[in-house]
């Protein structure tokens, strides 16, 4: 199968003081496929998803690197076909579902919106809109549709942005940290609304979360980013079951198991992330690693795909399968 | 030394809307000496209200907070103003709970001096062994806390707390604002303190599993009121109460890749606290709610020496 | 461990910092020359042979219809501003700060009471109000003081209660009263020091609208009464004269502009320098 979306080589810079953000990221992901990008905050995931979008907030761009979807360069395309792209082939779930709501217009009104700014061929925009509405789990459509975001309870506000963003059937959906703010029972429900529709559309997805737990029973594949690169790729039974990366197996160490009968002693990372243009030609893990060696502080190990496994490592962990 | 929460409701009137937050509907708990209670809940069922009251930063509607045995015993409304109480709180947030004017050594100095805890001559030592014991070098000692990391900061935090040689320390969420990788060793420190100085922890936490990993005895609280109490086996192996359950089974567990069933556990939201349904809160949203559940209160009963729900159909 | 910088040397590191300092500084010398007595001409004088001269070599800046010297009545005129300056903002920074701090700090009535004292007069355009009270004081300078420093305590009530309210709410202030610290000490170490920053800012910038406010009460003929100078006088005499003598209107208008500008770089060098965060990342 071929690539929807890859990102090869992508680095992100401060315009300014070309301060180093991300460097050298490489992902990819075939059609109907969901990949987890599982990070630390500050690991440089939202401006990885952002630059997918050509979203950058102003002061950081890419400075290398390509991000091909479906054949074509995002990086090097007319503004137009840009925009068409973002929400009919590419829709994002942000973190906060208050910002990517319009406070002074009601929900029923920003979903024709994007319906009429795609110019979107639908016999009744009104009933599909309302559709898409039940599609996410809002009770009582009518009213939603003429309420106010801020009517809305942080559930209900997310739910409607899910709804928004699949309204024209995009072939990927991004969701940066969507679930983060909202508790563990609301949570489950958008995951399983989630991954009811993405087997229900065929679509891929990005999904980039610091919740460990989330992305082992979400995603199919998993890139674990630190300190602005990928350290680590793999499906996710191998990155779980079988980690290869230090930071990658310390930080599964370090998570409490809540199915677990026994409570040891947590298992600690010492230390916190470098500042990504802090760290030059070493390994980015190796102040914090317990398997650190002279060379890993002399050069940059890089992702070295071995099938569909690959990890940044000089001495990665044997695997125990 | 025990600390006993009878029955406490703490309401907010809101003037504009004139409607009433009821934060706690009629919450009594225990907590005895060297014991640690993990408190859980959905975010907006008064877990930092308690902690409020607990320390005397605001006072109940009704109903008592009171210290028994070797403590002294106060009135509620404002009872610690101007004294040290007796219980020290952590905050959640490692950004705003450090005076970003204070060098950290002065901030624990502070508590010492402020109320004569030790000679002047043994303040200094007694701070270097403060920070020592939290993990903090001497040398940081003239850091100003924008200088430290997030994890150092809730360090810094418990060492203020532990200045004040407190009967009991509330630690509110103390490490849902840290990154991943610092977690472990802020919980691991915990753990080691209690150890070592046999201190009285209130662990309140939306995480359940972080509740888990340091109880050892858990209480389910919903909208205000404790559901399920037990030790922290009983709760976590064994949930009676159908919210307990719900919110076990919607916990994404990293051991067991793909094997989490996503199929929803519970329909609907918390309802809002301004507008508490009658009887037993969750009825509404209960899979085994019977007609009865919106006419009483359902009160915490045991159904085991060391476990106790709130659900008239669980205990019959 | 890199050393952290102290205010003042941070300060000097922001070129636009120094430059309002330097401006600032040389205004203040030029007063003192004037209230020292040692300005090149006696700023009253007139000198009708002399009248409406441009700017020459006994004359710098030209002299006027009376054939009174500009530089001399320019810095004598700046010297009076600043003394208004200086006296109305410390004025307004004493009963506005302690206000402010204390209506935020203790709630309840008596914020009430500020808060509506200090609505009631924002509600008037401040050149009006200061008009209306200068009317009912009188014109010298005390009074002209007394004016602006009723027109900017609000403001100052403002800037020190807003930061008081919301550093009240911060973990560390509830940590402060769990810790049983006594209200003075919570005020004073813990409050006092993070508003401290934006009132200092706000002085800066208050001097500089002050200066602007007395310029225009003088402009309006309130103020400062002829023959004394002020900047704002001059410049409304020089109305009538600019069209033949540029010099009359443009020397105590570039005064003017200097020392405000002057005065709001320092106001934004201090609101950098005094954030121990900032100090420490660049
Ligand atoms: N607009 C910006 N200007 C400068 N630096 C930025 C900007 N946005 C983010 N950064 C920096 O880039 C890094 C990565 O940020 P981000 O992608 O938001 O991380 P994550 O989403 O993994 O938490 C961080 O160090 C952050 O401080
Ligand atoms: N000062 C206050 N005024 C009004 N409502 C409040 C106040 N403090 C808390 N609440 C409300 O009380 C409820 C309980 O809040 P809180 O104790 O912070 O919950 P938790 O810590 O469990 O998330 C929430 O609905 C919250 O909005
Ligand atoms: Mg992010
Ligand atoms: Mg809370």
């Amino acid at each position: 199968m071929r690539d929807l979306l890859s990102l090869q080589g992508l680095s992100i810079q401060t315009s300014s003081d070309k301060r180093s953000l991300t460097a050298d990221v490489n992902i990819s992901l075939v059609e109907g496929e969901a990949l987890g990008i599982v990070g630390e905050s500050g690991s440089g995931k939202t401006l990885t998803a952002l630059s997918i979008l050509g979203l950058l907030p102003r002061g950081v761009e890419v400075v290398s690197g390509e991000i091909n979807f479906n054949g074509e360069n995002l990086l090097s395309l007319e503004p137009e076909r840009l925009r068409e792209i973002r929400g009919k082939e590419i829709s994002m779930v942000y973190q906060d579902p208050m910002t990517a709501l319009n406070p002074v217009m009601t929900v029923g009104n920003q979903l024709l919106e994007v319906l009429d700014y795609h110019n979107h061929e639908v016999k009744n925009p009104e009933s599909h809109v309302r559709e898409s509405l039940i599609e996410v789990g809002i009770p009582d459509p009518e009213r939603a549709l003429k309420s106010y975001p801020h009517e809305f309870s942080g559930g209900m506000r997310q739910r409607a942005v899910i709804a928004m963003s699949l309204l024209l059937s995009p072939k990927l959906l991004i969701a940066d940290e969507p679930t983060t703010a909202l508790d563990v029972t609301i949570q489950r429900q958008i995951l399983s609304l989630v991954s009811k529709q993405r087997s229900r559309r065929q679509m891929s997805m990005l999904w980039i979360t610091h919740d460990l737990g989330v992305v082992a029973n979400l995603v199919d594949r998993v890139a674990v980013m630190y300190a602005g690169r990928i350290v680590e790729v793999g499906t996710t039974k191998q990155i779980f079951n079988s980690p290869q990366h230090p930071y990658t197996q310390g930080l599964l160490a370090s998570l409490p198991v809540a199915s677990s009968r026994s409570r040891s002693r947590l298992a600690s990372i010492p230390g916190v992330p470098p500042k990504p243009w802090l760290v030059g030609q070493s390994c980015s893990f190796a102040d914090r690693c317990q398997f650190v060696q002279i060379r890993c502080r002399e050069s940059l190990p890089l992702l070295d795909a071995q099938g569909s496994k690959s990890v940044a490592c000089f001495y990665p962990i044997a695997s125990s399968t | 030394m025990t600390l006993v929460i009878d029955n406490v409701f703490k309401k907010y009137p809101i003037r504009q809307s004139k409607t009433v937050v009821n934060a706690l509907n009629g919450i009594s708990l225990n907590i005895s000496k060297g014991q640690t209670l993990g408190i859980v809940g959905e975010s907006g069922c008064g877990k930092s209200t308690l902690a409020r009251l607990i320390v005397g930063l605001e006072s109940p509607t009704q109903g008592a907070i009171t210290w028994r045995d070797n403590v002294l015993l106060r009135g509620s409304k404002n009872q610690w103003r101007n004294h040290l109480s007796p219980a020290q709180l952590v905050f959640q947030d490692p950004y705003s709970s450090l005076n970003p004017r204070q060098r950290i050594g002065e901030c624990i100095r502070e508590v010492i001096s402020a109320h004569n805890l030790r000679k002047k001559e043994e303040i200094d030592s007694r701070v270097t062994e403060l920070l020592k014991v939290v993990g903090i070098s001497e040398d940081m000692k003239n850091r100003y806390p924008h200088q430290l990391s997030g994890g150092q900061r809730q360090r810094v935090s418990i060492a203020r707390a532990l200045a004040a040689e407190p009967e009991l320390i509330i630690l509110d969420e103390p490490v849902s604002a840290l990154d991943v990788s610092v977690r472990a060793d802020v919980m691991n420190l915990l753990v080691d303190l209690r150890k070592e100085f046999g201190l009285t922890y209130l662990f309140i936490s939306h995480d359940l599993s972080m509740v888990r990993h340091i109880s050892d005895v858990i209480a389910v609280m919903y909208l205000g009121r404790v559901v399920e109490l037990g030790t922290w086996d009983e709760v976590l192996d064994n949930p009676q109460h159908p919210y307990t359950k719900a919110l076990i089974a919607a916990i994404p567990d990293h051991s067991q890749v793909g094997q989490m069933d996503l199929t929803v556990s519970l329909e609907g939201e918390v309802p809002s606290p301004t507008n508490i349904p009658l009887g037993c809160a969750f009825h509404v949203r209960c899979p085994i709610a019977v007609p009865n559940c919106s006419k009483m209160i359902p009160q915490l009963l045991p159904i085991k020496s060391s476990q106790s729900v709130a659900c008239s159909e669980v205990v019959k | 461990m890199k050393r952290e910088k102290n205010w003042v040397n941070y300060y000097l590191q922001s070129t636009s910092g120094i430059v309002g300092a330097v401006l600032v500084l040389i205004m203040i010398t030029l007063s003192l020359i004037s209230a020292f007595g040692l300005a090149p001409h006696d700023p009253l004088e007139q000198n009708p042979m002399d009248a409406l001269q441009g700017p020459n070599g006994t004359y710098w800046f030209g002299t006027d219809q009376f054939g009174r010297d500009i530089f001399s009545r320019s810095i004598d005129g700046m010297r009076r501003s600043l003394s208004v300056a200086l006296l109305s903002v410390g004025l307004a920074t004493l009963f506005g700060v302690t206000l402010g701090v204390v209506g935020g700090y203790l709630g309840r009535w008596i914020d009430n009471i500020v808060v509506r004292t200090s609505d009631v007069i924002f509600a008037f355009p401040a050149i009006l109000l200061a008009l209306a009270i200068v009317n009912s004081l009188g014109n010298s300078w005390i009074d002209t003081s007394v004016a602006i420093a009723i027109v900017y305590t609000p403001i100052f009530i403002r800037v020190a209660r807003g930061p008081v309210l919301s550093v009240k709410e911060m973990d560390y202030i509830k940590s402060a009263r769990v810790l049983g610290y006594s209200s003075p000490r919570i005020l004073g170490r813990h409050i006092m020091p993070n508003v401290f920053a934006p009132i200092v800012v706000q002085v800066a910038l208050s001097l500089s609208w002050a200066i602007l406010t007395e310029s225009g009460l003088s402009f309006l003929g309130l103020g400062t009464q002829p023959p004394d100078a002020s900047l704002g006088l001059m410049v409304s005499e020089a109305q009538a004269l600019a069209a033949f003598a540029w010099w009359s209107l443009a020397f105590p208008s570039i005064f003017i502009t200097i020392v405000v500008i002057g005065l709001n770089l320092v106001g934004d060098g201090l609101r950098d320098a005094l954030d121990p965060a900032r100090r420490s990342t660049s």
